[in-house]
């Protein structure tokens, strides 16, 4: 860059190291930056994305998907979506892209800590995630009983099944059950139906718990009379969401949610926003 | 703020001064109906006395479509291209003008700023202009018919030539090298400047603010207005392409032939474009153009917390421009229930 003032547009070389197929359209992929300070200083939150990069074809906003205590590389999980995405499938380990973040509020891990905590996943919601989960088993001491409940319509489309079965076997795994669900595979041996139908299995104590969500807004709505149901403080409920980026910063104006008095910016108030803000913010979920 | 006189002949004499050290821009008539805002060769062809531009002074600073970076696909490098464009001076801002520049600013010029608008701000120069308004003016139930920051100089009409208000020491530097051109102001021009403004307030068709709108449009989000106004509208993006605040932009990969090179490039969008809100699936968060052209309504009736105004500074460009005739005014007025509308 040849200008003394940074600029917020512009883009970092990573370098692809490997990728790992997830599902028929869903892949990890694992990104180091060439420049090794870079690498080293490059730090997120759980919650928050990077904008990717491949010159020519355009950015996408993608969340960050792997633990955020490891430092020097990280993780995206990606699905094969469209224009961009598709080209990124095709990358082979070695090719680099741009990436610049990371951008969004994050979640507000610090208000996790000394509770309980409920992951609830639908289709890709593991990817952002996954990344709260490991930052849980990474200070495990500072969780209580932890719950994940991943979805997808699919069995093969159930994200990072084999790793989260995997976890029950490790030490700090203690008081974490997994509980994966598909909605429309009949074949699939194991349990059927929406994430909500599976709440008696869910081992947390609702008043002392965090609840995050990712997935397809709809699935918000009824996650939320259920968790209000059941007991769960508002306050501590979570949801991340998405909306069409291009700047990630607050300046394109695609990202803008909301009505004459109450409107946010997804990419720079959120994606993360709490119970209280949707319902301060019409049109949010 | 410093207040000082000059005389029409050396306002002329001024601009022509300006022209020789900077780009001078300045309204001029491009065609019987309208005006826009041009490079000036000749002082004598800057309108005084316009009511409104076609396209407004934002794009200055934003223009409709620029080169952010240039690549080189192969290295992964992007390659820069802030402006460099030497100093420039607007002539002739309207006070609404200058609100809507203000906004920008709250929007561009943030703990991240954008380096291509405020390296363009930090080299514009902006003079404001009095003026009188027409029946599609709305500024003064907005509260930016008048304005105490954003511009170097104000120029107001008075009998003989413009009582000037210095904004900035920018402003007064403008005025050093010229003593000769500078009087003082005189009993007679404030008496003059108190005369246009109780003429000028008189002629605005709508009085008080509008102050409560936001909350009005907020609680009527059902509001019939939406759905038998939105069945007119074309889609176009007019109103929001002649609009001072509005600021959406898309940007596009332009690679070269044979993809080794390219540019990035980012363009002015609309969020009356069926597109603004479409994603990969393909899922719009934004399918109706009912959906759509409410949320134009909201954005621009929302609270700028830095400038303290409505995103909507009042110029009337949206109802002047649109091709279906579709009055942003009067539809805000339904809303709001003010002046009998709607009832
Ligand atoms: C905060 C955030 C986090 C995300 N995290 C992930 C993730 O971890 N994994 C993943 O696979 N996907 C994620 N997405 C979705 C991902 O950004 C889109 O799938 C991707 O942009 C599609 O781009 P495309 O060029 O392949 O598709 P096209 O249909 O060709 O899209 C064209 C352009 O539209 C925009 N766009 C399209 N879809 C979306 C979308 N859903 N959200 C925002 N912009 C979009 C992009 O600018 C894109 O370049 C995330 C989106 C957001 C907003
Ligand atoms: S200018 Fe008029 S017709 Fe065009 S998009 Fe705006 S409201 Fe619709
Ligand atoms: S919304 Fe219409 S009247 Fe208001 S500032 Fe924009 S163009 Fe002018
Ligand atoms: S992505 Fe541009 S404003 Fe949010």
């Amino acid at each position: 860059m040849t200008s003394e003032q940074e600029n917020v547009y512009d883009t970092s070389k990573c370098r692809l190291l490997r990728t790992y197929d997830l599902s028929e359209v869903d892949k990890l992929f694992l990104f180091r930056f060439e420049d090794p300070e870079k690498a080293q200083n490059f730090r997120f939150k759980p919650g928050q994305f990077v904008e990717v990069s491949l010159l020519g074809l355009g950015e996408v906003p993608i969340s960050i998907c792997s633990s955020a205590r490891r430092v020097g590389f990280f993780e995206l999980c990606i699905r094969n979506a469209g224009r961009v995405t598709s080209a990124i499938h095709h990358l082979n380990p070695g090719t680099l892209v741009g990436i610049r973040g990371p951008y969004g509020n994050g979640f507000p891990m610090e208000k996790f800590h000394d509770r309980d905590l409920l992951l609830v996943a639908a289709g890709l919601g593991m990817a952002p995630l996954r990344s709260v989960f490991l930052y849980a088993l990474d200070n495990r001491w500072l969780f209580g009983d932890i719950t994940i409940i991943n979805s997808a319509k699919y069995a093969n489309g159930l994200l990072f099944q084999k790793e989260l079965e995997a976890m029950k076997d490790i030490a700090t795994a203690e008081n974490i059950s997994i509980v994966q669900t598909v909605t429309r595979d009949p074949d699939f041996d194991g349990l059927h139906g929406r994430v909500n139908t599976h709440f008696d299995k869910v081992n947390v104590d609702p008043e002392n718990c965090t609840v995050a969500m990712c997935g397809p807004p709809p699935m918000y709505k009824g996650m939320f009379e259920e968790c209000i149901e059941r007991g769960y403080d508002p306050r501590y409920i979570f949801v991340t969401l998405e909306r069409k980026m291009k700047c990630g910063v607050g300046k394109c104006g695609h990202c803008n949610v909301g009505t004459a008095t109450s409107w946010k910016y997804i990419c720079k108030d959120g994606p993360v926003f709490g119970y209280y803000d949707v319902l301060d913010i019409p049109g949010l979920i | 703020m410093r207040y000082i006189k000059m005389t029409t002949a050396n306002t002329y004499k001024f601009l022509e001064n300006l022209k020789d050290e900077a780009t001078l821009y300045a309204p001029t008539k491009i065609s019987e109906q309208f005006y826009d805002f041009t490079e000036i060769d000749d002082v004598d062809d800057v309108e005084f006395h316009y009511n409104r531009t076609i396209r407004p002074p934002r794009r200055f600073f934003y223009p409709e479509e620029e080169t952010m970076f240039r690549f080189d696909t192969d290295k992964v490098e992007l390659y820069e291209n802030t402006p460099r464009e030497g100093r420039f001076v607007i002539f002739g801002v309207h006070a609404c003008d200058v609100v809507g520049l203000r906004i920008l600013d709250a929007e561009f010029i943030d703990e991240q700023p954008d380096p291509y608008y405020k390296m363009r701000r930090d080299n514009g120069i902006i003079i404001g202009l009095s003026c009188l308004p027409d029946e599609y003016c709305f500024c003064n139930v907005r509260r930016t018919e008048f304005v105490d920051k954003g511009f170097d100089l104000f120029f107001h009409e008075v009998a003989d030539g413009y009582l000037v208000r210095v904004g900035t020491v920018q402003g007064h530097k403008l005025l050093d090298p010229y003593p000769e051109l500078v009087g003082e102001v005189t009993q007679e021009d404030i008496d003059y400047m108190e005369d246009f403004e109780e003429k000028r307030s008189s002629m605005y068709t709508l009085q008080g603010n509008w102050d409560s709108l936001r909350y009005f449009l907020e609680m009527r989000l059902d509001h019939p207005m939406y759905e038998r106004e939105s069945e007119k509208c074309l889609g176009c993006g007019n109103c929001t392409l002649t609009c001072p605040t509005c600021r959406c932009y898309d940007v596009k990969d332009v690679p070269s032939i044979d993809g080794k090179t390219g540019e990035r490039i980012r363009f002015w969008d609309s969020c009356q474009f069926r597109s603004h809100g479409l994603v990969a699936g393909p899922h719009n968060f934004r399918p109706t153009k009912e959906s759509r052209f409410k949320n134009r309504y909201q954005c621009k009736n929302a609270y700028c917390e830095e400038v303290t105004t409505a995103y909507c500074v009042g110029c009337g460009r949206c109802t002047y421009f649109c091709p279906a005739e579709i009055n942003f005014k009067r539809n805000l007025m339904e809303i709001g229930g003010y002046q009998g509308v709607g009832d």
